[in-house]
């Protein structure tokens, strides 16, 4: 009985999640017809899909046992250099270049944070607060400051952000960007599940002394791992400028914290070793719902980030008080005492 | 047996402690005599560059009434960081004091008249205080009692406070600041701001605190090693407790000067305070994984973030100058600290992140 339970609640509690999610969509769908429809959806799809980029990389950093609080700087400053490239460019190159463009801007700046966190052995989240610090600035102070709007974003971006994979008349559309955001994510799940690459990053995140010993190449590891989230960050900005429609080096950076707070919900440690790409597309997919539907049960909309924090200590307070009671149940054979709680 | 035990448990934690107070004797030096040197170099610095402008008194008064808030700030980060946690939630709970007070004084102002309002205004200010004690009590619960890892405890409440905050005022700015603290907040003393005596003094409580009384050698040892500290028979729930509920003070305390710079409040001032905070509370000096800190250390690295922040806008630069600069002296603070430590191998490391702690190697 107790197995069964234990494995419909999934590793990283994403059977939690799915039942929370569901209780939520039954409670919206008794208190307003309007929810249970295809627009509602469809609109949850396109307001999940650059937090989940952003969170898939944030992901990847937390189960390494780190905290990356530059992933937004990096995705609006690759974001908008590669968009201004594009247009004091000559020729239209297409959007694919715009995004080949931008995850290199990306994938450099990221290994910016790899190469000092990892040569050096500083801590992730001071590290990334001084390159956020520093991507944002140089964006603003050297690349350009002036928002382009959809008029003087090029044609080609232009049309891809008036893509649908899915037209329901007068019920809303699906947005293309869904099929290449959806691809992302099962690379990301294969990426952790099946490759040497992923399982190390796991490995690191358990016990780096551990992984080093196994033979686990650590700082290169790492250095390629905040390439990598670099690179996934820009792809996010990217996202992010098509679904807006316009480049704002303003925008993004400042709200880390969301994203990191829906990956923590998600069931990710943060202390690393812990998280799955499932449990943060439904921690995402949580935090928009609430969002965007907080209203159809009556609530104000000023409530949302409230809710959000609510539901979020909610998460954490319960793995917490799971943790100590299989503590307490250990305590007969080791010392009773938790070990040192790290902040990476 | 246990007999035995006890004595080797008793002499390992004896060790740990004194290793624990050199290594601390160590790093207070470094923190404060490191961040003397900067900020009397980019003092002079800028004093040479532009001297029109930033020894201008008016600037320089400038650096010390913007500078206590932020400071206060860090002060409230900084014991969390002690314990080995960290506050997310400060600058939440300045703002949620800000409001209190705020909307406190505008409800009595428009139902029984001025002269009223003015009377309780120091009812007023106890009240944000209380606001602080509140909701750094709710961190210290989620955290000493509930056992949540502080940096997801403080991000949870961060959002909750903020959203609670967003709630009350409707998500715009309410104005209206009590008349006394808005004198306070133009006031000099001997030509230096009053607010920045307040920093002053906040510091110097908490320095004594920390340094001089049986509850600040909790808050330390707490950080500098859990273990020994329950061994001693220190309770770890009532020591974090207090740590959050003096940060929640702390940042109750910056919201007031909030208000008594500007008189308005909003759910969403200083939201880039979050990260500048943490910014000045490492670069003062405090290690990220607790046990080492000093005050003097963090106000000297608020004064220095300042005086680099007024030199550059002297300078014509923008406020995106200064952020790359204030990036680049983070990294290149904590690089050199690196490289330093590196050159003297035999010496352990102090605990850098976790995955950086080399195990000790048995010879």
């Amino acid at each position: 009985m107790s197995l069964t339970l234990a494995r419909l609640r999934g590793p990283n509690s994403e059977g939690l999640l799915v039942a929370v999610i569901v209780v939520i969509v039954v409670a919206m769908s008794f208190a307003s017809p309007a929810f249970f429809t295809a627009s509602t959806f469809f609109a949850l799809v396109r307001s999940s899909m650059v937090p989940l980029i952003f969170a898939l990389g944030v992901l990847l950093v937390l189960i390494s046992g780190g905290i990356d609080v530059s992933f937004l700087a990096i995705g609006i400053f690759a974001a908008y250099a590669s968009v201004k490239w594009a247009i004091d460019g000559s020729a239209d190159q297409g959007p694919l270049m715009v995004f080949a463009i931008a995850m290199a801007v990306g994938a450099l700046l990221g290994l910016l944070n790899g190469v000092v966190i990892a040569r050096f052995r500083l801590p992730t989240l001071i590290v990334t607060l001084g390159t956020q610090s520093i991507f944002k600035g140089a964006l603003i102070a050297y690349v350009g400051s002036v928002y382009i709007s959809a008029a003087r974003l090029p044609a080609s971006v232009n049309e891809l952000s008036r893509a649908h994979v899915v037209d329901v008349r007068g019920g809303g559309y699906l947005h293309f960007m869904i099929v290449p955001v959806a691809i992302v994510a099962v690379l990301v799940a294969l990426l952790l599940r099946r490759t040497v690459f992923g399982r190390s990053i796991y490995a690191i995140g358990g016990d780096t002394e551990a992984a080093r010993r196994v033979g686990i190449r650590v700082v290169r590891t790492q250095i390629l791992l905040y390439v990598l989230v670099g690179a996934l960050a820009a792809f996010g900005g990217v996202l992010h400028v098509i679904l807006g429609r316009n480049a704002n080096p303003q925008s993004l950076v400042g709200t880390e914290l969301d994203i990191i707070a829906a990956v923590v919900l998600g069931g990710a440690s943060i202390f690393g070793g812990r998280g799955s790409v499932l449990g943060t597309v439904l921690g995402v997919v949580l935090v928009q719902l609430i969002n965007n539907n907080l209203v159809l049960l009556g609530i104000p909309s000023t409530w949302q980030r409230a809710a959000v924090g609510m539901l979020l200590l909610l998460g954490v307070g319960v793995q917490a008080i799971a943790a100590g009671r299989a503590r307490r149940r250990t305590v007969a054979v080791e010392q009773p005492v938790e070990p040192k709680e790290v902040l990476a | 047996m246990s007999q035995q035990m006890r004595g080797l448990r008793d002499i390992n934690d004896r060790a740990g402690a004194a290793w624990a107070a050199a290594l601390e004797r160590v790093h207070v030096a470094r923190g404060v005599g490191r961040m003397a040197l900067l900020l009397v170099l980019t003092f002079i610095f800028f004093a040479i560059l532009r001297p029109g402008i930033f020894l201008n008194p008016v600037n320089l008064t400038n650096i010390g009434i913007a500078a206590p808030e932020i400071g206060l700030l860090s002060l409230a980060v900084m014991i969390s960081m002690l314990t080995g946690g960290i506050d997310l939630s400060v600058v939440a709970m300045a703002n949620g004091a800000a409001i209190t007070v705020s909307s406190l004084y505008t409800a009595v102002l428009t139902s029984q008249g001025q002269a009223a309002a003015e009377q309780m205004t120091p009812l007023f200010l106890l009240a944000g205080l209380g606001v602080g004690l509140l909701l750094g009590a709710v961190n210290g619960l989620l955290i000493s009692v509930v056992g949540i890892t502080p940096i997801l405890a403080t991000l949870g409440t961060m959002q909750l406070y903020n959203g609670l905050a967003l709630v009350w005022t409707g998500g715009v700015t309410i104005s209206g600041a009590p008349t006394g603290l808005r004198t306070m907040g133009r006031t000099a003393v001997l030509g230096v701001p009053l607010l920045l005596l307040i920093l002053v003094a906040a510091a110097a409580a908490l320095a004594v605190m920390i340094n001089r009384t049986p509850a600040g050698r909790k808050v330390q040892l707490q950080g500098a090693n859990p273990v020994a500290a329950r061994y001693s028979g220190i309770s770890p729930r009532r020591t974090l407790m207090m740590t959050y509920i003096t940060s929640g003070l702390l940042a109750s305390l910056a919201g007031l000067l909030f208000l008594s710079r500007n008189p308005s409040a909003s759910a969403d001032y200083g939201s880039s305070y979050v990260l500048l905070v943490i910014v000045i509370v490492v670069l003062g000096g405090t290690n990220p994984m607790g046990g080492f800190a000093t005050v003097l250390g963090v106000v000297l690295a608020t004064l220095t973030l300042q005086v680099v922040s007024s030199g550059f806008t002297a300078l014509r630069l923008s406020a995106y100058e200064y952020a790359i600069a204030q990036g680049s002296i983070l990294i290149g603070v904590m690089v050199l600290d690196h490289v330093k430590f590196r050159r003297r191998p035999p010496r352990p490391a102090p605990p850098v992140p976790h995955e950086a702690v080399p195990t000790p190697v048995e010879h």
